[in-house]
């Protein structure tokens, strides 16, 4: 099973964030999202909306996030995600956004309030295709068939399932309905699956090894970062939390 | 059907575009549940018995019609234009917002959830919330910022006694916007038996629609009224917005007849010039995508949505209806501002000239009736939109005037 982790630029700090995304990649990370911090995040619960709260009372900017990523995809050879909502994307202009992301070494693009549906009036699925960033869908329970078949077939790379009706970092309980939402996914997406919102324990990755391709790891991470202030404790916590996690 | 089957050529599109602005730039998570809506909207629409039911709840249990009252005494003091008040302050909780929390009510109702969710500013949405709640049997739960909850508390009481949880937001500039945030992660979380009693003309389609339509009684009674009373068309309408339900509500019936002029007031705050101290959306503001829709949102170079005042809760929203972005850009509606200082002068007005207390957001109307009465002549008619009655806004308001007895009764009840 592979592992996608996740931090927001710039919490706490631009430095720590380069930091950590080095010690995501030897602790034995395939992926990490680096979320461009906004101020409205609707997808996210607590503990990333006040990473990003702080990181823009730091006064991080997307030129910023674009920096870090053009650091970290010259020191890490896994792939880099950037993660965040429309409205920053829009601000910067679509097609600039995209062409800078890849210029800055991004492999792709993780925006959840960007359906497919407002494509017409965007083409940002149309500007990440002309920039060759692997363009991510978000999947969810509560997603018809419909729905299904119409993100299946703009996505890319794999498809991120949210594990459970919640925000990120809520309580998921992965016993129950999983297996048959992740074989309706399946019928749709021939991808590799990912799934996030929740996971924060071995127990959970033993729960959905056999199911998923992917794990996604964000708040749990970010809850890592907050509780160890001291640079290189945190630093070894966060290793700690992924091999443990990987076992 | 006299409601729900009234168009203009000013809605929006199939997929709820207004022009550029509007749409559905929502998580996949809400999506099933937006179209659902959207479904049963559309039906709706097309049922007399729906329509029929509506009105029945609007005229025994809101009290319909509000009434349209000449304001004389105003009229001889700005000695111009003859001014009419729509006054929805008279309305069952004190407001406009009970008629789409009827509207989405008898909606919910018929989609068989079980629970209603809620965010409000002023507490007038929150109230009328849950007051639907409380008549149709659904567990309800309303969402308010912590700095309007000490702005609103009276509503807060009173919302609590209606039976809804009341859940303070403590994130972002904790007022409107921020409630709007949680309200929608709830709905994420709860959306297999919750409905999402959104309070304004705003968020992702169908919501913009949804809520005019349920509004458009407001116009639809004026209308009629001035007919009977002066039989003729009204030249000027005004009225405050923030995400635009009660202008809206004013506006739509009279939306394609060109020689009525129409005036949206946003809240000037401390002065439009004051960056992050007024919630004018049109001084300063740029297009943007939040909360599930495109519009103009004051917002800061980068996108993140920017700090906004008001003296009153209810205009302290940064995004404005994105139905009043397309009426602005085609020239249908035009915009103006008011400030806090203008509301609370005309407020003073209205209340000894008329004995009506406006609630602070229906003063920034009337702050723009004061302007532009004077420069008409007489035989022209303008009709203003009290969208609410102040009594939530005792404590502001007491404030603002720096009455010492409040003051001391308040010290002493305290004890």
């Amino acid at each position: 099973m592979k592992l996608m982790t996740h931090v927001v630029v710039g919490y706490p700090t631009i430095a720590s964030t380069i930091q950590i995304v080095k010690a995501m990649e030897q602790a034995g990370a395939d992926y990490v999202e680096l979320q461009i911090p906004f101020s409205d995040p609707i997808a996210d619960g607590p503990t990333i909306m006040k990473a990003c709260d702080i990181a823009l009372k730091n006064g991080i900017t997307v030129r910023d996030c674009l920096k870090v990523m053009k650091t970290l995809s010259n020191k890490v050879s896994i792939p880099l995600f950037f993660m965040g909502y429309y409205n920053t994307v829009f601000h910067f202009g679509v097609d600039a956004f995209c062409k800078q992301a890849k210029a800055a070494g991004a492999y792709g693009l993780i925006i959840p309030d960007m359906p497919p549906d407002e494509e017409e009036h965007e083409h940002f699925i149309k500007a990440c295709r002309t920039h060759h960033l692997a363009q991510i869908r978000v999947i969810t329970p509560a997603s018809s068939n419909e729905r299904m078949k119409l993100n299946a077939q703009v996505a890319d790379e794999f498809v991120y399932c949210v594990s459970h009706y919640g925000v990120t970092g809520s309580n998921a309980d992965f016993k129950k309905s999983l297996k048959p939402y992740i074989a309706r996914v399946k019928k749709y997406f021939n991808l590799p699956i990912a799934l996030g919102f929740g996971i924060s324990k071995p127990s959970h990755i033993r729960a959905i090894k056999d199911i998923v391709d992917i794990a996604i790891v964000g708040s749990a991470i970010i809850k890592i970062i907050d509780k160890y202030k001291n640079p290189k404790t945190r630093i070894r916590e966060i290793k700690k939390f992924i091999q443990d996690i990987l076992i | 059907m006299k409601l729900f089957n009234f168009k203009t050529k000013y809605d929006a599109d199939n997929s709820g575009h207004f022009g550029i602005y509007g749409g559905r730039y929502a998580p996949e998570m809400l999506i099933p549940a937006l179209e659902q809506l959207e479904r049963e909207y559309v039906a709706i629409k097309k049922d007399p018995a729906f329509e029929k039911e509506f009105f029945y709840y609007l005229k025994t249990y809101v009290g319909r019609p509000s009434p349209l009252y000449f304001a004389q005494n105003l009229t001889k003091k700005l000695g111009g234009a003859k001014i009419y008040m729509k006054n929805e302050g008279l309305n069952h909780t004190g407001a406009h917002k009970i008629n789409h929390c009827l509207g989405q009510a008898l909606l919910a109702k018929r989609m068989k959830k079980k629970r209603l969710i809620a965010e409000t500013g002023a507490g007038q949405h929150g109230v009328a919330a849950a007051t639907v709640a409380a008549r149709f049997g659904f567990d309800c739960t309303v969402y308010m910022g912590e700095e309007d909850i000490k702005r609103q508390r009276p509503n807060v009481f009173w919302m609590q006694r209606l039976g809804a949880k009341v859940i303070p937001v403590m994130e972002g500039s904790r007022t409107l916007k921020d409630a709007v945030n949680a309200a929608l992660k709830d709905w994420i979380t709860n959306v297999k038996d919750s409905h999402y009693l959104l309070g304004s003309t705003l968020g992702p389609h169908p919501f913009p629609s949804l809520n005019r339509d349920f509004q458009q009684i407001v116009g639809y009674e004026v209308r009629n009224q001035l007919q009977e009373l002066e039989g003729k068309l009204p030249d000027m309408l005004i009225a405050c917005v923030s995400g635009g339900s009660n202008a809206l509500g004013l506006f739509y019936r009279f939306l394609e007849d060109e020689s009525v002029r129409m005036i949206g007031v946003e809240a000037g705050g401390e002065g439009v010039s004051k960056k992050g101290r007024h919630a004018s959306r049109f001084a300063g503001g740029t297009l943007g995508v939040v909360q599930g829709y495109k519009t103009i949102f004051l917002q800061d170079k980068e996108g993140n949505i920017a700090q906004t005042h008001s003296i009153s809760a209810g205009l302290d929203y940064p995004g404005i209806g994105p139905q009043f972005a397309y009426l602005k850009d085609v020239g249908r509606v035009e915009f103006s501002s008011a400030t806090d200082k203008e509301a609370l002068r005309a407020f003073n007005l209205t209340v000894k000239c008329e004995g009506i207390l406006p609630a602070l957001e229906s003063s920034h109307a009337i702050a723009e009736v004061i302007k532009q009465a004077p420069k008409l002549s007489k035989d022209t008619i303008i009709v203003v939109n009290i969208s609410g009655r102040a009594d939530k806004d005792i404590f502001i308001v007491a404030e603002a005037l720096g009455d010492k007895e409040w003051d001391k009764f308040i010290k002493e009840k305290s004890k």
